[in-house]
C-alpha cells in the first residue's frame, strides 16, 4: 500500500533573473512500512527533496500525498496540523531543545497531540527501555553523549506513532559505533512496529540498513536498489558499485 | 565594497533593529538639554524666591547623566557583542583592529550625534512644555517662555561627546582583547550551562524567599516602637536594605528555578507548550542575568518609592493644611482679629469665628502610654499638652473628671500609640487633676502653634478648665493663650479673603508672629512637593525608559538564542498561534516577575514610613504604581512583537 506519492515535484530557488531549479520533475513512491534511504552526492537536492517531501518547505510545482491527503495544497495552519499527527523527524543536529530533559523533550509531540497522561508515559517507557535511553531521562540534553542525544531525538520521532519519519543524516555527527547502535534500532522499530523512514545520508554503511536506496542526481532519481532477500554485506556491496558510477563531477 | 558603503550599509541595518535604542538616546539628550536650559533659564532665577530651582536642577542634571551613561555603555555592550561575528569576519579577510574600531566609531558617530542633534531640537522645544508642567504642579501662575541658552547646548554637547567617547573607548578595548576565534564563538559562550539542579542552588533560593520576606517584616516594625532611639532605627534601615536587596539578587539567581522546577516536577515530563517556552526558558535564563535584574528591580523599586511619597505628600498638601491651621484662618491675637473681621465685614464676605482659650499644662500620661520610650528624650509623666474648655468646642460635652484627646497627629500616633481608656493627670501650679481618659477626637481644634506641630489636644470639663485656670503654671504658658479661628462661609471666597489677609501680614506680624493661613500652607507645601516631584517624576520616567530598553534588547538576544528551539517546534507541528501564545506567557514572567518584585519592594518601603510624608496612602500610590506598570508593559508589548518576526522566520 503506497503511503506517500509524489508526482513531477519541481523545486526552483532565487528570482525570474537568476533561476536555480534544484528538483527537476521528480516522482516517487513509498510503501507502508517501507525503510528507505535517500542518496546522492552534494548539491544533488536530496535534503531539499526531504524537505518538501515532510512539508517543512513547498514545492514550485507538483503534488505530493502522503496517506491520501494532498500537502501540497494545505495551508500552513493545516500543515502544521498534519506535521503534529502524521510525521515525525531525526536531524543530524539532533535538534533537541537545551532547557528540557530528554524525556521533556520526547512527550513534546504528544502534549500538542492532547494524548493523556498516563498513555504518554506507557508509551514513554517501551520505547525509552527499547532505545535503551531510560536511565538518561532526566537529564539534560548538554549532559548526553552523541549517541544518547540522538537516541532521545529517535524516542521523540516514534512516541506519537507518525506514518512517515524523516530523518536527514541522523548519523552524521555520531562516531561509527552509535552509528550502527542507532541504525539498527531504527531497522528494529521499522520491522515490529511497521513504522515507514525515510532518511537522507550519504554514508553508505548507514543506507545500507534500508530496505531500499533511491540515488539521487542532478534533481532526478538517477537510479534505485532494493535490498531484497540478500544479506546487509552484500547490499553494501551493491550501494558501493552504484556510488562508484555516480560519484564525481560529469565527463 | 568600499568602505562608506559598508559604514551605510551597517547603519541602515542598525537602525532598524534598534530603533529603540536611538529612540532612548533622542529622549535622554532631549530631556537633558531640557533640564539645562531651566537650569540656565531667567525665569528660574525669579522662580527662585519661592522655588530652589536651579539647584534642583542640577542635581537631576547630574543624576541624569548617571542613569543614561550606564544604560548607553550597557546597551553598546550587549550590540557589540551581537556583532562579534561580523567584526571576526573583517579581521578575516585581513582588516586591522584598529581600522575596524575606526569603522564602528564612525558609524557610532553618525548615529550618536545624529540623535544628539535632533534630541537637543526636541529637548528645546520640548523644554517650554516641561516648564508649563513644572508651572503647574507648582502652583505659579506665570506663563512660560524660554530663550534658547548656547551655555546649556554647549554643556550638553560636551557631557555627551564625553560619554561618546568613553562607549568608543570600551569598544576599542573589547576589539583589542579578542581573538579571530573567540570572536565567532562569543555568541554561543554567553550561554551559561543547562543542567540539572543542586541541593545548593535550592538552598539558595529558599533563602533568597526567606531574606525578602523578613526584610518585609522588619520594615513593618520600623516606626512601630520597637526601636526607639534613632540609632536603632538607622541600624534597623540598613539591615532591611541589606536583606531586601540580597534577597532579590538571591531570588533571580534561585527562587524563580527553585520554583518553576517544582512545578516541572509535578508534571512528570509531560509539558504543554506555554511550559515549555516560558517555564524551562525562565528557569536558565533569570539565574544569568541575576545581577542586571537585581539592580533593575532595586532601582525601579526606588524610584516607585520615592515618586510615591513626594506625591503622598503633595496629594496631602490640605489635608496636613487642615490639621496644622485647623480653620481657614488662624490668629492668636485679639486685636489682629478683629481687624481681619473688619476688613472681611468691609467686603462682605461672611465667616463664622471660634474663640478657644488655650491653658499649657503638664500630663501625666503613663498609664495610656502604649510603648515604653527610654531612648527618646522624653518623660511621660510630664507632657506639656494644651488644655482647652469643652465649651468652646462645637458638639462635644465633657462630664466633669473626664477627658478626650484631639486631633493627634498621624505620624506621632504612629511613634506614640495610646491605649483607649485610662487614667491621666494634669499637673497644675500646686494640686493635680486626675481625669479619666476617655478616647480620641479626630478633628483638629487649634491651630499647630499651640499644640507644638501634632500633640493631641486635652479637651476637659468647663469645671476643671475653670480649676486649671486659678492654678496654671506660668512658666510653660505661650505668649499667646486665645486662638481665633475664622471660617469663610461661602468656599468661593476664601482665595479674596487670602489676598485680604496676606495684605495685612505685616500688620499682623506686629502684634504676634504665630498666624495662618490655610491656604497659604498648603499652596507652600504643593510649591516645595511639586518641584521635588516634578524632577523625580522625570529621573523616574528615564529610568523606566532606559531599563525597559535593556530589557528589550536582551529579549532580542534571546530571541534569536532560541530561535533553533523555534525552527524544531514548528517541525514537530507547533504552529505559529500555538508559539506565540507561549511567548506571551513567557513575556509575562519575564518583565512581570521584576515589575512585581519591585512594587511589592516599593510598597513595603512606603508603607512603613508613608505617615512621615502626609494623611493620603492609598490613592496617591497606586496612581503612581499603575502609571509605572503601563508604561512598562509597553516593553514587554514591543518584545512580543519583536517575537513575532523571530517565530515567522524560524521555518
Amino acid at each position: 500500500m503506497t503511503i506517500l506519492q509524489a508526482n513531477k515535484i519541481h523545486k526552483t530557488y532565487g528570482n525570474k533573473f537568476n533561476k536555480h531549479e534544484v528538483l527537476k520533475g521528480l516522482d516517487l513512491s513509498i510503501e507502508r512500512g517501507e525503510f528507505v534511504s535517500i542518496m546522492g552526492p552534494s548539491g544533488s537536492g536530496k535534503t531539499t527533496l526531504l524537505n518538501v517531501l515532510s512539508s517543512i518547505d513547498r514545492v514550485t510545482r507538483g503534488t505530493i500525498n502522503i496517506e491520501d491527503h494532498e500537502i501540497t495544497a494545505m495551508k500552513e495552519k493545516k500543515l502544521a496540523e498534519f506535521r503534529k499527527h502524521h510525521l515525525g523527524f531525526i536531524f543530524q543536529e539532533y535538534n533537541l531543545l537545551d532547557t528540557l530533559t530528554a524525556k521533556e523533550n520526547i512527550l513534546l509531540p504528544l502534549s500538542i497531540a492532547n494524548v493523556s497522561k498516563k498513555e504518554a508515559t506507557i508509551r514513554f517507557d517501551r520505547l525509552a527501555k527499547e532505545l535503551g535511553i531510560y536511565e538518561v531521562k532526566d537529564k539534560y540534553p548538554n549532559e548526553l553523549s552523541g549517541g544518547q542525544k540522538q537516541r532521545t531525538s529517535a524516542v521523540r520521532a516514534f512516541i506519537h506513532e507518525p506514518s512517515i519519519i524523516f530523518a536527514d543524516e541522523p548519523t552524521g555527527a555520531l562516531d561509527s559505533k552509535s552509528a550502527s547502535d542507532l541504525l539498527d534500532k531504527l531497522s528494529d522499530l521499522n520491522d515490529k512496529l511497521s513504522a515507514t523512514i525515510v532518511m537522507v545520508t550519504h554514508d553508505m554503511t548507514a543506507a545500507s540498513f534500508s530496505n531500499r536506496v533511491i540515488f539521487i542526481q542532478d534533481g532526478q532519481i538517477y537510479t534505485q536498489l532494493t535490498k531484497g532477500e540478500q544479506s546487509r554485506q552484500d547490499f553494501y556491496k551493491d550501494i558501493m558499485k552504484t556510488q562508484g558510477v555516480l560519484g564525481g563531477v560529469q565527463q | 565594497m568600499s568602505i562608506q558603503k559598508l559604514i551605510l550599509r551597517n547603519l541602515r541595518n542598525n537602525l532598524k533593529n534598534y530603533y529603540l535604542y536611538v529612540f532612548a538616546l533622542i529622549f535622554s539628550v532631549a530631556l537633558y538639554f531640557a533640564f539645562v536650559t531651566l537650569q540656565f533659564d531667567p525665569a528660574m532665577n525669579e522662580a527662585e524666591s519661592s522655588v530652589k530651582g536651579a539647584a534642583f536642577f542640577r542635581t537631576a542634571s547630574i543624576g541624569l547623566i548617571v542613569i543614561v551613561g550606564v544604560f548607553l555603555l550597557y546597551a553598546n555592550h550587549i550590540f557589540i557583542k551581537r556583532r562579534s561575528k561580523e567584526i571576526g569576519l573583517f579581521q578575516l579577510i585581513g582588516m586591522t583592529r584598529n581600522r575596524i574600531s575606526c569603522i564602528l566609531s564612525v558609524e557610532n558617530f553618525i548615529m550618536y550625534f545624529g540623535s544628539t542633534i535632533i534630541g537637543t531640537f526636541l529637548g528645546f522645544s520640548a523644554s517650554k512644555f516641561i516648564m508649563m508642567i513644572l508651572y503647574k504642579v507648582t502652583q505659579v501662575n506665570e506663563t512660560a517662555s524660554l530663550h534658547f541658552s548656547w551655555a546649556a547646548l554647549i554643556q550638553t554637547l560636551i557631557v555627551f561627546t564625553l560619554i561618546y567617547v568613553l562607549i568608543m573607548f570600551t569598544n576599542y578595548l573589547y576589539i583589542r582583547k579578542q581573538s579571530i576565534l573567540s570572536l565567532f564563538r562569543v555568541q554561543s559562550s554567553t550561554e551559561n550551562q543547562v543542567k540539572k539542579m543542586s541541593v545548593f542552588e535550592m538552598v539558595i533560593g529558599v533563602v533568597g524567599i526567606l531574606f525578602i520576606i523578613s526584610g518585609y517584616y522588619l520594615s513593618s516594625k520600623l516606626f512601630g516602637g520597637d526601636f526607639t532611639s534613632i540609632t536603632e532605627i538607622f541600624l534597623a534601615m540598613v539591615i532591611i536594605l541589606g536583606l531586601v536587596i540580597l534577597g532579590t539578587y538571591l531570588f533571580y539567581k534561585g527562587s524563580v528555578s527553585f520554583i518553576m522546577n517544582l512545578i516541572r516536577k509535578q508534571k512528570g515530563g509531560y509539558l504543554n507548550i506555554n511550559e515549555v517556552l516560558s517555564l524551562s526558558s525562565l528557569m536558565f535564563r533569570m539565574k544569568s542575568n541575576a545581577l542586571l535584574l537585581t539592580i533593575i528591580t532595586a532601582v525601579s523599586a526606588l524610584a516607585i518609592g520615592l515618586l510615591s511619597l513626594t506625591y503622598i505628600t503633595y496629594y496631602s498638601a490640605e489635608k496636613t493644611a487642615e490639621n496644622y491651621v485647623s480653620s481657614d484662618f488662624a490668629l492668636t491675637n485679639q486685636d489682629s482679629g478683629s481687624q481681619f473681621k473688619a476688613a472681611l465685614d468691609a467686603e462682605n464676605i461672611a465667616y463664622s469665628e471660634r474663640t478657644v482659650d488655650v491653658i499649657q499644662a503638664e500630663l501625666n500620661v503613663k498609664d495610656i502610654l502604649d510603648v515604653q520610650l527610654e531612648g527618646l528624650n522624653f518623660d511621660p509623666n510630664k507632657m506639656t499638652l494644651p488644655i482647652v474648655s469643652d465649651q468652646d468646642v462645637k458638639d462635644v460635652n465633657v462630664s466633669p473628671g473626664e477627658t478626650y484627646l484631639a486631633g493627634y497627629a498621624n505620624m506621632l500616633q504612629n511613634f506614640m500609640p495610646l491605649h483607649d481608656r485610662g487614667e491621666v493627670e494634669i499637673i497644675g501650679k500646686e494640686s493635680q487633676i486626675p481625669l479619666k481618659y476617655q478616647g480620641m477626637l479626630d478633628e483638629p481644634i487649634i491651630s499647630s502653634y499651640f499644640t507644638n506641630g501634632g500633640l493631641p489636644v486635652v479637651v476637659v470639663d468647663e469645671s476643671d478648665f475653670k480649676q486649671l485656670q486659678e492654678d496654671r503654671n506660668e512658666g510653660i504658658q505661650k505668649s499667646s493663650s486665645i486662638f481665633i479661628g475664622v471660617d469663610i462661609s461661602n468656599h468661593g471666597d476664601i482665595k479674596q479673603a487670602n489676598e485680604i489677609f496676606n495684605d495685612m501680614e505685616e500688620k499682623f506680624m506686629e502684634r504676634s508672629p504665630h498666624f495662618a493661613s490655610q491656604l497659604n500652607t498648603s499652596m507652600n507645601q504643593k510649591q516645595n512637593m511639586g518641584l521635588s516631584m516634578f524632577i523625580v517624576g522625570f529621573l523616574g520616567l528615564t529610568f523606566l525608559i532606559t531599563s525597559g530598553c535593556i530589557l528589550y534588547f536582551k529579549q532580542m538576544d534571546q530571541g534569536e538564542e532560541e530561535k533553533p528551539s523555534y525552527t524544531i517546534l514548528r517541525k514537530l507541528g507547533f504552529t505559529r498561534k500555538d508559539l506565540l501564545r507561549g511567548i506571551k506567557t513567557k513575556q509575562l514572567f519575564n518583565f512581570g516577575i521584576p515589575l512585581v518584585i519591585g512594587l511589592l519592594h516599593s510598597y513595603f518601603a512606603v508603607k512603613s514610613g508613608w505617615f512621615l510624608f502626609g494623611t493620603e496612602l492609598w490613592t496617591p500610590m497606586l496612581m503612581v504604581m499603575g502609571l509605572y506598570t503601563v508604561l512598562y508593559s509597553i516593553f514587554g508589548l514591543l518584545s512580543v512583537q519583536y517575537y513575532k518576526k523571530v517565530i515567522k522566520e524560524a521555518l
